[in-house]
C-alpha cells in the first residue's frame, strides 16, 4: 500500500508536469483546431533557456543558495524561461501559422510539425547531442508521513512543483472566467466570426492565447528542470506527446479537462512501474515482460484509446452534435 | 484524306512554319543535351561495342536493352513533336514556352548531369516553386491574362483536319532533319579531330538520311493521334444522316457541353483538346511523356552507367528504398487522401509488415517454436506467398485497429491511430520471446526467384521487384479511387453526413479505407524486411508515420502523382541530400568543406547530418505557406482552393442528365 501511495506522489508532480504543458496544446486548440505540435518543443527550449539563466547567474551543480538568494534566482529563471517561451510562441505563430488560417486542414498540422522538428535540431545545436545536467538548486529534503518503515515519503521539490503548477493553473483558470481577455478568448473558442463582429480582434487574442500557452510551457520547463535534474533535445517530443495525450484525455479545448487528463497520465505512468516483471521468476508468469516501466507508454495510449471508445470527446469534453 | 505527300510537309506556310520554329527549338535543345550528354554514347555502345571506355556494358543482351531504350526515347521525342506542332493553337507566344521548356525540361537535365538523379531532382523540387513564384509576380506587374480556352474551342471540318495532319507530318519530318543535320555536324567535328570510328562515321550518315523519314512517318502517327482528339464537326456533304448521336455530330454536343460547365471545370476538358494553348499539358502529349518515363525506369539499370559512371549498384540500392517510400505513401494516400482520415501512426502497420516476414523468414519463428530450422532455400520462396501474407495481417490489423476509431473525428482520431502508432512497436521492442527485442532480428531471407543473385551488391533484382510492387500498387490506387468504394471515400471525405444519408455504410467504407492502407505498408514492410535482411525496432518511430505523412501533403494529398513525387522528393531531402552533404565535406577539395568549417566555427560539432529535421521542418513549413495544396495537387483539390478566383458566373452546372451516356464523365471525382 505504500507503494501505492508512493507512486501516487511521484505521478502526482509528474502530472503536474503533463498538465501545465497540456493546458497549452488544449488552449490553442480550443482557439484555432489546431494541434500545436511545436508546443512540448517549446517546453524542451523552456529547460534550456531555464539552465542558461542560471548559468548566467553564477549557478553551478556545486553552489546552493539560499535565502533570497534562492528565491530570486529561482523566480528569475522561472520568469525569464517563461517569458522567452512566451516570446518564442508568439514568433511561431505568426511566421507559421497565421499565414495557413484559411488553409486546408492538414496544412497548418504540417507546418506544426516542421516548427517542431525545426526546435528539436536548434536545441540539438545549442546544448549538443547529450542530456545536459540542471543544478539542482532547490534543497532536497524529504518528509515522511505514516508509520516509520511503511509510508509515504514526500520530497520538497514535489511540492514545490506542485505548488508551482497549482499556482499557475489556478491563475489561468481566473484570468479565463473572470477577465475581460479571458471573455474575448472563450468567445474566439466558440465563434470566429461572431466574436470578430462582436468587435473582438481575433488575431490579437490568438497572439495572446500561443503567448500564454508558450509561457506555461516555459514555466513547465522550469519546474522539470527542478525535478529531473537534467534535459535533452528530445524531450520535448516525448513529453509533448503525453501532454497531449493529457489534453485529449481531458477533452481538447477545455481547460479543467487538460488538467484533470495531466494529472491522470502522471499517475497512470507512475502506477505502471508497479505491475511486475513476468520473465522474472517471482512473478509467476503475472505481468508484463520487462516490466510495467517498459510498457508505460503503450498503457497510457491503451487507457487513452479505452476512454475515447466510451467517451469520444474525452472525460470533460461536451459532446457536441455534428453540425449539417 | 489524300495519302501523297503534300507539298506543304516541305514548304510549309507561314502559321506552320512559326509553329515548327516554336516546337523544333523548345525540343531540339534538351533532346541535344541528353544525346551529348549520354544518348549518343549509348548509341554508339550499340554500333561499335569496341570503342566503349568506362563500365559501361558491352555484353549482348545489355546492347540489345540499350538499344530498345534509345529507339524507344527518340522515337517518343520525335513524335511529340509532331503531336504538339499539329496540337498547338498558336496562341501563346513563343519566349514564354522557351523560358517553360528552359526551366521544366532543361534545368532538371542539368542538375541532374552535375548532382545525380534523387539530388537533381529534388533541387527541381525547389527551382520550380520559386520559378511559379517568379512567373506569377512578373504576369501580375505585367498585367498578363492568360487567353480564355473556351475562345479557341473550334469544330475543325475536313479541311482543318487535314491541316492538322499536314502539321503534325511537317513537325515530325522537320523535327527529324533539325535533329539529324545538327548531329551529324557535331560528329563530322568529331570526326575531323580524330575521336569518331569510321563504323561511327557512317552510322551517323545513315542517320542522317533516316532521322527525316521515320519523322515523317512518326509525324502521321502523331497526327492520328492528335486526330483523334479534336471537335470534329458535322460534314457537310453527309449532312442528312441521323448521326447525331454517334461520333461526328458529338463534336457539337460537346463543344455545347463544355461552354455550360464551370469555368475551372472546361478549362481542364479543353486543354485535352486539340488544337489547345497548352499541348504540353495536354493528355496527349502526356501519353508520351509517360512512354519516354516507362522506358527510362524500366532500362534504368542498364543505362546507369551510361548516364552517371561508376556506382551504378550503390545508386540502384538507394532508389530500392526510395520504393517502398512511394508505397507507404500511396498506401497513407488511401486512408489520408481520399477517405480523409488523418492516420499519425501509419509506421505501425510498416513495422506489422516487416516482422511479418521478419519473424517467419529468418529461423526466429523456429527457435521459439523449438522446431527444426526450415531449409533456407526453401524459406526464400517462402516470400512470395508472404508478401501477399504480410500485406493481409497488416490489413487485418489495420481493420482491428480502425475499429475503435470509428466513431472519433477528426483530431481524435489523429490522436488514436498515434497512440497505435506508439503501442505497436513497443510490443515489438518488449515481446523479445518473438521479436528479438532491442536487437531486433538478423539474417532474414532474401526472396529466391529461379538463380538471381540477392544481394547487397547485387541489387537489380530488388530494383525490378520494387518497380513491379510500385507498379501494382499504382494500378490498385487508381483503380481504388475510381471505384464505387473510392468514391464513396471521397465522399466521407467531403461531408461525413451526407455521404450517410447517400447511402453509405460509413463502418464498412472507413474499415476498407484502413484495411486498404495497411495492406500497401504490409507489402513495403516485408519488402523492406527482405531488403535489409533484417529487422530493427529503431526504423518505427513517430517521426517516421510523420515523415510519410508529410510525403503524401507535400505532394498534393489525394493525387496519385502527386504523392509518388511526394514521398521521391521527401526521400531525397531527408535521407538523401544531407547525408551526401557530409560526404561532399569531408572532401577537403571541396567547396562544402570550407562550408562546413566555418559553421563550425560558430556552432561545435555541426554535421549536415545533425540538421536533416531542421531542413526537413523548414521545407515544411515554407511549402505549406506557399503551396498549401501540394506540388502537384489533384485537380479536384485544385479547384477546392482556387474556387473563388476562378468560378464564372454559371457556377457547377450539371448540364447532363443523370442516366445519360457523359454523366459519368461528367461527374467523376478525382
Amino acid at each position: 500500500m505504500s507503494l501505492f501511495l508512493q507512486e501516487l506522489v511521484v505521478g502526482l508532480a509528474t502530472g503536474s508536469i503533463y498538465a501545465l504543458i497540456a493546458l497549452g496544446y488544449t488552449m490553442v486548440y480550443g482557439i484555432i483546431e489546431l494541434i500545436n505540435f511545436a508546443h512540448g518543443d517549446i517546453f524542451m527550449i523552456g529547460t534550456m533557456i531555464s539552465v542558461t539563466i542560471l548559468s548566467a547567474l553564477g549557478i553551478t551543480a556545486e553552489s546552493h543558495p539560499t535565502g533570497f538568494t534562492l528565491i530570486g534566482v529561482m523566480v528569475a529563471a522561472c520568469l525569464g524561461s517563461m517569458l522567452l517561451c512566451a516570446i518564442l510562441g508568439v514568433v511561431i505563430e505568426r511566421i507559421a501559422y497565421r499565414p495557413l488560417r484559411n488553409a486546408p486542414r492538414l496544412a497548418p498540422l504540417i507546418s506544426a510539425i516542421g516548427v517542431s522538428l525545426i526546435l528539436q535540431d536548434v536545441g540539438k545545436l545549442w546544448k549538443g547531442i547529450n542530456f545536459i545536467s540542471f543544478p539542482q538548486i532547490f534543497p532536497k529534503t524529504s518528509y515522511h508521513l505514516g508509520p516509520a518503515g511503511n509510508g509515504v515519503d514526500i520530497s520538497s521539490v514535489y511540492i514545490l512543483v506542485i505548488i508551482v503548477a497549482v499556482a499557475l493553473m489556478i491563475g489561468l483558470q481566473f484570468m479565463v472566467t473572470r477577465t475581460r481577455i479571458g471573455r474575448a478568448m472563450r468567445a474566439v473558442a466558440q465563434d470566429r466570426e461572431a466574436a470578430a463582429l462582436m468587435g473582438v480582434n481575433v488575431d490579437q487574442i490568438i497572439t495572446v492565447t500561443f503567448f500564454i500557452g508558450a509561457s506555461l510551457a516555459g514555466a513547465a520547463g522550469f519546474i522539470y528542470g527542478l525535478q529531473y535534474g537534467s534535459t535533452i533535445f528530445s524531450i520535448g517530443f516525448t513529453l509533448g506527446l503525453f501532454a497531449f495525450t493529457a489534453a485529449v484525455l481531458g477533452g481538447i479545448g477545455n481547460l479543467v479537462g487538460a488538467m484533470l487528463g495531466g494529472v491522470l497520465i502522471g499517475i497512470i505512468e507512475a502506477l505502471a512501474s508497479l505491475i511486475p516483471d513476468s520473465t522474472a521468476p517471482a512473478s509467476h508468469g503475472f505481468g508484463l515482460p520487462h516490466g510495467g516501466a517498459a510498457w508505460h507508454e503503450a498503457i497510457i495510449f491503451a487507457v487513452l484509446i479505452l476512454i475515447l471508445v466510451f467517451r469520444p470527446s474525452g472525460l470533460l469534453g461536451s459532446q457536441t452534435p455534428e453540425k449539417v | 484524306m489524300s495519302t501523297s505527300v503534300s507539298s506543304r510537309t516541305f514548304l510549309p506556310e507561314r502559321d506552320t512554319r512559326q509553329r515548327l520554329i516554336k516546337w523544333i527549338v523548345a525540343l531540339l535543345v534538351p533532346v541535344m543535351v541528353f544525346t551529348i550528354w549520354s544518348g549518343e554514347s549509348i548509341i554508339n555502345a550499340v554500333i561499335s561495342p569496341g570503342t566503349a571506355s568506362g563500365n559501361v556494358p558491352t555484353d549482348f543482351p545489355s546492347l540489345v536493352q540499350a538499344a530498345i531504350f534509345t529507339a524507344i526515347f527518340y522515337v517518343a521525342v520525335i513524335a511529340l513533336a509532331g503531336y504538339l506542332v499539329a496540337a498547338d493553337s498558336g496562341r501563346r507566344g513563343m519566349l514564354e514556352l522557351w523560358v517553360d521548356v528552359l526551366v521544366f525540361a532543361l534545368v532538371p537535365l542539368v542538375l541532374v548531369i552535375f548532382f545525380g538523379l534523387i539530388i537533381g531532382l529534388a533541387l527541381c523540387a525547389i527551382v520550380w516553386p520559386v520559378y511559379f513564384l517568379i512567373r506569377n509576380q512578373v504576369r501580375k506587374a505585367l498585367n498578363y491574362t492568360a487567353p480564355s480556352p473556351l475562345e479557341g474551342l473550334k469544330l475543325l471540318d475536313a479541311e482543318q483536319r487535314v491541316l492538322v495532319m499536314e502539321r503534325a507530318i511537317a513537325g515530325g519530318f522537320w523535327f527529324g532533319l533539325a535533329f539529324a543535320v545538327v548531329s551529324l555536324i557535331v560528329d563530322l567535328v568529331f570526326f575531323i579531330s580524330g575521336s569518331l570510328t569510321t563504323t561511327l562515321l557512317i552510322w551517323a550518315i545513315v542517320r542522317t538520311i533516316l532521322l527525316p523519314i521515320a519523322g515523317y512517318f512518326l509525324g502521321r502517327l502523331s497526327g492520328w493521334i492528335a486526330l483523334r482528339r479534336t471537335l470534329p464537326a458535322r460534314d457537310s456533304s453527309n449532312g442528312n444522316s441521323q448521326s447525331s448521336t454517334n461520333g461526328i455530330g458529338n463534336g457539337r454536343s460537346k463543344r455545347r457541353r463544355l461552354e455550360v460547365l464551370s469555368t475551372s471545370r472546361a478549362k481542364e476538358e479543353v486543354k485535352d483538346l486539340v488544337p489547345n494553348d497548352l499541348p504540353l499539358r495536354s493528355a496527349g502529349a502526356q501519353r508520351f511523356y509517360l512512354i519516354i518515363l516507362v522506358a527510362f525506369v524500366l532500362f534504368y539499370p542498364l543505362i546507369d552507367p551510361f548516364l552517371f559512371g561508376f556506382g551504378t549498384d550503390g545508386r540502384l540500392a538507394g532508389y530500392g528504398d526510395a520504393g517502398y517510400y512511394v508505397i507507404l505513401a500511396l498506401g497513407l494516400n488511401i486512408v489520408v487522401g481520399f477517405a480523409g482520415l488523418l492516420d499519425l501512426g501509419y509506421v505501425a502497420f510498416f513495422a506489422i509488415g516487416s516482422y511479418a516476414w521478419g519473424i517467419l523468414g529468418s529461423t526466429q519463428l523456429t527457435n521459439v517454436l523449438n522446431l527444426a530450422p526450415v531449409n533456407p532455400h526453401l524459406l526464400s520462396w517462402l516470400f512470395w506467398p508472404m508478401l501477399l501474407g504480410g500485406a493481409l495481417i497488416a490489413a487485418f490489423w489495420g481493420v482491428l485497429l480502425g475499429a475503435p476509431t470509428l466513431r472519433l473525428r477528426g483530431d481524435y482520431l489523429a490522436i488514436v491511430t498515434l497512440g497505435f502508432g506508439e503501442i505497436v512497436p513497443i510490443v515489438f521492442l518488449e515481446l523479445d520471446k518473438y521479436s528479438n527485442g532491442p536487437n531486433g532480428i538478423v539474417g532474414v531471407q532474401s526472396p529466391a526467384f529461379f538463380g538471381l543473385q540477392w544481394s547487397v551488391i547485387t541489387p537489380t533484382p530488388y530494383y525490378y521487384l520494387i518497380l513491379a510492387l510500385i507498379a501494382i500498387t499504382i494500378f490498385a490506387n487508381f483503380r481504388l479511387r475510381d471505384s464505387r468504394l473510392g468514391r464513396a471515400w471521397i465522399a466521407i471525405r467531403e461531408d461525413e453526413i451526407a455521404a450517410s444519408s447517400s447511402g453509405i455504410n460509413l463502418v464498412n467504407t472507413k474499415l476498407f479505407a484502413f484495411g486498404a492502407g495497411a495492406f500497401f505498408s504490409g507489402i513495403a514492410g516485408a519488402y523492406h524486411a527482405a531488403k535489409l535482411g533484417g529487422v530493427s525496432p529503431d526504423n518505427f518511430n513517430f517521426t517516421d508515420s510523420v515523415v510519410f505523412l508529410a510525403m503524401v501533403v507535400i505532394g498534393g494529398i489525394g493525387s496519385i502523382p502527386g504523392v509518388i513525387v511526394g514521398a521521391l522528393s521527401v526521400y531525397a531531402v531527408n535521407l538523401f541530400i544531407l547525408a551526401q552533404l557530409d560526404t561532399l565535406a569531408a572532401d577537403p577539395t571541396n567547396f562544402m568543406f570550407t562550408v562546413k568549417n566555418s559553421i563550425i566555427h560558430v556552432i561545435p560539432g555541426f554535421t549536415f547530418g545533425n540538421i536533416r529535421n531542421l531542413v526537413f521542418g523548414i521545407i515544411l513549413v515554407v511549402i505549406m505557406i506557399f503551396r498549401p495544396e501540394g506540388l502537384i495537387p489533384s485537380a479536384r483539390r485544385r479547384r477546392e482552393l482556387r474556387h473563388a478566383e476562378d468560378e464564372g458566373p454559371g457556377g457547377d452546372v450539371l448540364d447532363v442528365v443523370p442516366g445519360a451516356p457523359g454523366f459519368e464523365t461528367e461527374v467523376r471525382v478525382e
